[in-house]
């Protein structure tokens, strides 16, 4: 039971963060469909970093763990711009767009990571192997029952993503930013008559998508493949946006949709494992989450609102 | 005259094709209303577009307060004080009245002294004290998407009042609003030159301006026919220069009533209608009524009392709770559109861009849209797109439809006026014994409706059944046979037009049955 919720949270989290940078770019009018090939991005530019640095930093030294999440949002960051300029500034098919992005993510990346590891390691390999990150347990309140697994065993980047996540919500709700960029994926004629560029909010909107997704694979990178290779392209950047459809744009119902899609993930691997049933039986057990965004999809999300000016081109002449 | 504050002189903008303004000159006062009038394309729109910034001349001068300006972009208009009120509003939805008001503007506070976040709260009270002065009536923490159109447009002036605005342009500001609106707004208005600004006001409607324009400057194809005063001109002069000919503004137009024929067969008969409207509540209820050839049977009413459900549900848009909708005999009730349209229902709705047209395709698909099923239209599987182009040709020859060329032009550019013409055109070639008009001169300038009233009188004339569905009690007196008034979904009254006063359609309006 507590292994539910221990893995269920390791892998909610970090889709919530990817759902986050979704909602930025979502709300600010662009469609994202590139969060997959974002995350793929982020996590190959945090890897990258990281066994580039293996010989400098000390043995089990926590210093490239923190600066590879830095890098991958950098990664991430950067990448995402070709989706925005494809998007604002040549007004690009939002969604061929990112479709694009996100195949040209699992292409370029497999192709660097193997030119990387036969240039400088001399041994081709489409992996970085970078290991998994430690984990932290809270004495005292991680025995409480049940409750406590919530505490037991962390990854610390789930701390970080909490706090990420509050400050964006943040930014989102509270700065003149966050109105401007809001207001842009209503009505972004009304962000144009105030003398605001929709374009300039909308770059940024995507690019801090790219950020938050590109440590949301870095976390991935991290747990689940312990490695960076294009196992990482597992669907969670499409999951990120069922989640953040099912949540209907907004920050803490996305959370929960995230943690439910955890949850079903990791209880259907414990139930497969305590079955003993073979392999082949529990990779389906593992496209529980993936037909429960399917049936959450269509059957809970009919009352959602899209914002307004999503996907659609902004355009000043148009009456 | 006081000081001017604004000049314009000698301004000349062409378009492609056409001069929008030709050599158009003028002062306006401070503090005063001026009114700029002229049917739709006669370039006043584009003259004050000039003013805020949106286009640049290709000839003349702009002085404000006496100082040559160059206005090269809306936001130099803003800081020149200049605001203006568009026909489409630049308001975004989810947000409160407060939150769009202060959008591009919005001031910090700081949390505890540190987290600086946007200080809604305190703005609040001063886009409060704002609406108090100015006799707004705004709540400022009012969602925009739960205000109606004119609870909207008066966020938009305040949007201006925020920002000091000190001259105020309106474009056609009364076209979206119910009589009773038009009376608010226009009080508005004159409290705003009452309280130092200087008003602009850009309409085709001579009525508004005669009742709060101080001086009024005509405009026709581009040019500056004349500047009144307008207290001492009547608005037959005015409308003779504005059209260039003379109209029948007020009362009952001649040419578009026939006299009182002798009904023929009914043709629609609706028993014990009752419709469910959008919101899910009885819009509709109990209503019954037949409509003969060579009638025109009129609902009046204030907005929103069932009469577009009424024309949903005859029309098959709408689905009938219980009652009976027949024609020529025949009951429709549970009839697809398609099939409706087979026996004869034509269908010009309310919402034209909506409902009547698909903006982006070109006129000749738009008038085929009801008829591109059948020969000549379509040869087995294929479109015939020869025979697309003969008909838009021949429509746009005999019903006069201007601003697509030879029919390949989206309608999306044409004039309101234009869209309406080719929305009618279509039904009336329909054939239909059912003639079905909702709204049909709503935003029109006079020439337009003229030729619209027109078009519904020679369809009566030719035996067709009409039913009509307007706000606009002029209108209603001038083109119906039989008047139905409606309120609350419920008809209080249905009767021969000679035998009804207007006063007396105007109380039933307001729902008074009695005294």
């Amino acid at each position: 039971m507590s292994l539910v919720v221990i893995d269920g949270l390791s892998f909610a989290l970090p889709l919530f963060i990817i759902a986050v940078g979704g909602i930025y770019s979502e709300r600010s009018g662009v469609t994202n469909l590139a969060l997959e090939g974002l995350l793929g991005f982020g996590a190959f530019t945090g890897g990258l970093f990281v066994v580039l640095t293996s010989g400098i930093f000390p043995q089990g030294s926590q210093t490239p763990i923190c600066l590879s999440f830095l890098f991958a949002a950098i990664g991430g960051g950067a990448y995402s711009l070709i989706h925005a300029t494809l998007c604002v500034k040549f007004r690009a098919n939002q969604v061929m767009s990112g479709i694009a992005v996100n195949i040209l993510a699992v292409a370029l990346t497999g192709f660097f990571t193997y030119q990387v590891n036969a240039g400088v390691f001399g041994s081709p390999s489409d992996k970085f192997m970078i290991g998994v990150s430690p984990r932290v347990t809270a004495p005292g309140i991680s025995d409480i029952p049940v409750l406590g697994a919530f505490f037991t065993n962390v990854y610390p980047f789930e701390i970080m993503i909490l706090a990420i996540a509050a400050f964006c919500w943040y930014v989102l709700y509270r700065t003149r930013y966050g109105i401007r960029l809001r207001a842009c994926g209503d009505n972004p004629q009304a962000v144009d008559a105030a003398g605001i560029s929709v374009a300039k909010a909308r770059f940024g909107a995507v690019a801090i998508s790219g950020a938050l997704s590109g440590v949301g694979g870095m976390c991935f990178a991290y747990s689940i493949t312990a490695n960076f290779s294009p196992a990482i392209y597992l669907g969670a950047g499409y999951l990120a946006i069922a989640a953040l459809i099912f949540g209907n744009w907004k920050m803490i119902p996305a959370l929960g949709a995230c943690l439910i899609f955890g949850f079903a993930r990791s209880a259907a691997y414990q139930v497969a494992k305590s079955l003993e049933i073979s392999s082949n039986v529990s990779d389906l057990a593992m496209s529980l989450p993936y037909v429960l965004t399917l049936l959450l999809l269509a059957f809970f999300s009919k009352g959602n609102r899209a914002p307004r000016a999503l996907g659609e081109i902004y355009d000043k002449g148009k009456r | 005259m006081s000081e001017a504050i604004v000049e314009m002189r000698h301004i000349t903008k062409r378009f492609p094709g056409i001069i929008a303004n030709d050599d158009v000159s003028f002062s306006i006062g401070r503090g005063e209303i001026f009114a700029i009038l002229g049917e739709n394309g006669a370039g006043k729109s584009t003259l004050m577009s000039i003013l805020f910034g949106m286009y640049e001349p290709d000839g003349g001068e702009i002085l404000i307060r006496g100082i040559p300006e160059k206005i090269s972009s809306p936001a130099r208009a803003v800081e020149l004080d200049i605001g203006m009120v568009h026909q489409h509003f630049t308001l975004v939805r989810e947000y409160t009245v407060t939150e769009n008001i202060i959008l591009g503007d919005e001031p910090w506070k700081r949390f505890l002294g540190l987290l600086p976040y946007v200080d809604v709260k305190g703005s609040e009270a001063k886009v409060s004290e704002l609406s108090a002065r100015y006799g707004l009536d705004v709540d400022p923490g009012r969602l925009i998407e739960d205000m109606d159109v004119a609870g909207q447009q008066r966020v938009e002036i305040l949007k201006m009042l925020y920002r000091d605005a000190e001259i105020l342009i309106f474009d056609e500001p009364t076209a979206m609003l119910t009589p009773a609106e038009t009376g608010m707004l226009l009080k508005i208005i004159e409290n705003l030159r009452d309280n130092g600004k200087t008003v602009i006001l850009i309409s085709h409607k001579l009525r508004e301006i005669k009742r709060v324009a101080d001086r009024c400057a005509i405009l026709n194809r581009g040019k500056l026919i004349d500047i009144l005063d307008v207290p001492g001109t009547d608005t037959a002069r005015m409308a003779h220069m504005m059209v260039g000919r003379d109209v029948p503004i007020d009362g009952r137009s001649t040419e578009a009533r026939a006299p009182a024929a002798d009904f023929g067969d009914t043709v629609l008969s609706v028993d014990g209608l009752a419709v469910y409207g959008a919101d899910g509540t009885m819009a509709v209820n109990d209503v019954s009524f037949t409509v003969r050839r060579g009638e025109i049977f009129a609902i009046a009413g204030v907005s929103g009392n069932g009469q577009t459900e009424i024309a949903d549900a005859v029309a098959g848009l709408a689905e009938v709770q219980s009652g009976r909708i027949s024609l020529n005999g025949d009951d429709i009730s549970r009839s697809s559109v398609r099939a409706r349209i087979g026996k004869g229902i034509a269908y010009i709705p309310e919402d034209r861009q909506n409902v009547g047209l698909i903006l982006d395709f070109p006129l000749g698909d738009n008038l085929a849209l009801k008829k591109y099923r059948t020969p000549p239209f379509a040869g087995g599987a294929m479109l015939n797109r020869d025979a697309f182009d003969a008909y838009a040709g021949r429509l746009i020859d005999e019903y006069d439809i201007r601003g697509a060329g030879c029919g390949r032009a989206a309608v999306r550019g044409m004039s309101g006026g234009n869209q309406q013409k080719a929305i009618i055109a279509r039904e009336i070639e329909l054939g239909a014994d059912l003639i079905i008009f909702v709204q049909p001169t709503r935003g029109l300038d006079i020439g337009a409706m003229e030729q619209v009233r027109c078009m519904m009188s020679a369809e009566r004339g030719k035996g067709k059944a009409i039913l009509l569905i307007s706000y606009d009690l002029d209108e209603i007196l001038m083109c119906a046979d039989t008047v139905a008034v409606i309120y609350g979904g419920e008809f209080l009254r249905v009767s021969p037009v000679e035998s009804i006063s207007v006063d007396e359609i105007g109380r039933y309006m307001m729902g008074v049955t009695e005294g």
